[in-house]
């Protein structure tokens, strides 16, 4: 199967980093005001999550670092090379296997689940396909 | 084109998604041979327990408006894993459809069985509810409640609770589970399961205008069974 244009891929990763960095910043402003994000669906998910002690690492949100991520991922795809596609595969790696492991506290530690998480988890591997593709076709190859 | 350099950035890639599906089943192990309650670092349900208990009068250990006919007594262990049962399986219903409504009240009674260690947690709870915090205290508690037998009741872990449900004055209350009168309100509750026949926590007694003074009712088997009783108390 022939791969879609880099430039196709990167353009689809620029657009869902900007997403991303939008609901990592929405999370950790609310967080920083003490409260938590407000479910759109309803519910106390998003409260649960975030008042769990999963929520903070060293003391600072997870969502922070869920930003700098997604300002890391969206550098790559605005920049061409190999230090780009090595630089955005490794990060959005990094980033799927982080959301994997949340994923799997929110279901099986914290017993809640938050939609913004979810959103994120959904970004980050959506990120992470395109990012592989992207390195795979396209790593070792004029940009 | 650069096949050499394309190979060994390839490489390097697997080996990335190789240590990251490491890290990620690493990281999860350890989350679950971490802690399974009685961890005064992460002490959680805080907003649960907050949300079952929100605009539902306390005073003193007992749940409810002042006025309510019924009054189902609940004499248990902190320590008790049934009775932790039963605190997130059963009362929840209860409080919501009978506490809530103003039909019956729940009176937490402290029935030291399990060790030693089940008298400081009897003696925080009680002092929390000096505060009006009594039932918050005993609902988070439960919720993170450590395994039997691990000495997890720490003066570190009571404070934890008493922080976690909102205990207004720590000081006070401090001061509050270490007092005489409260030591004396323990062994008191103890002694009346006892004097009911109780041998086993949770023990359950009502009292309404159905009864005869105090009922005994030993250990009710489920949430209908304690909302029957509570009717059966009318």
């Amino acid at each position: 199967m022939k791969a879609p244009a880099e430039g196709t891929l990167r353009g689809i990763a620029t657009f869902l980093a900007t997403f991303g960095i939008g609901v990592a910043t929405y999370i950790a402003i609310a967080d920083s005001g003490g409260g938590s994000p407000v479910c759109i669906a309803g519910g106390h998910g998003c409260q649960t999550v975030a008042e769990s002690s999963y929520s903070h690492v060293l003391g600072v949100n997870i969502a922070v670092f869920g930003i700098v991520g997604y300002v890391v991922l969206l550098t790559c795809a605005l920049l061409r090379g190999d230090l780009a596609r090595m630089t955005g595969f490794l990060a959005s790696l990094v980033g799927f296997g982080y959301s994997v492991y949340l994923t799997y506290l929110e279901l099986f530690k914290i017993e809640a689940i938050c939609q913004w998480c979810v959103a994120s988890a959904v970004l980050m591997t959506l990120l992470f396909v395109a990012n592989a593709t992207r390195m795979l076709a396209y790593v070792g190859r004029e940009p | 084109m650069n096949d050499g350099r394309r190979e060994r950035l390839i490489k390097l890639a697997s080996a990335a998604v190789f240590l990251t599906i490491v890290a990620v089943a690493v990281l999860i192990v350890v989350s679950q041979s971490g802690s399974s309650g009685g961890d005064s670092e992460n002490i959680v349900a805080v907003a649960e327990v907050e949300r079952e208990l929100q605009g539902i009068p306390q005073d003193g250990m007992v749940l409810g408006q002042p006025d309510a006919k019924v009054t189902l007594l609940e004499f248990a262990d902190l320590q008790c894993p049934v009775c932790k049962g039963y605190s997130e399986e059963f009362l929840p219903q209860v409080i919501e459809n009978q506490v809530r409504s103003g039909e019956a009240k729940l009176d937490y009674r402290t029935f030291t069985i399990i060790d030693t260690n089940s008298i400081p947690a009897a003696e925080a709870a009680i002092a929390a509810s000096k505060q009006g915090r009594g039932w918050n205290y005993v609902e988070i508690f439960y919720r993170n409640q450590g395994e039997e037998g691990t000495d997890y009741v720490s003066d570190e872990f009571l404070t934890a609770i008493a922080r976690a449900a909102k205990v207004p004055d720590i000081a006070r209350w401090n001061h509050d589970r270490r007092s005489t009168s409260v030591e004396a309100e323990v062994e008191e509750a103890t002694a009346e399961a006892e004097r009911l026949g109780f041998e086993g926590t949770p023990s359950f007694a009502v009292q309404g205008p159905g009864t005869q003074g105090l009922e005994a009712l030993g250990l009710l088997q489920s949430a209908d069974a304690i909302e029957s009783a509570i009717s059966a108390a009318h």
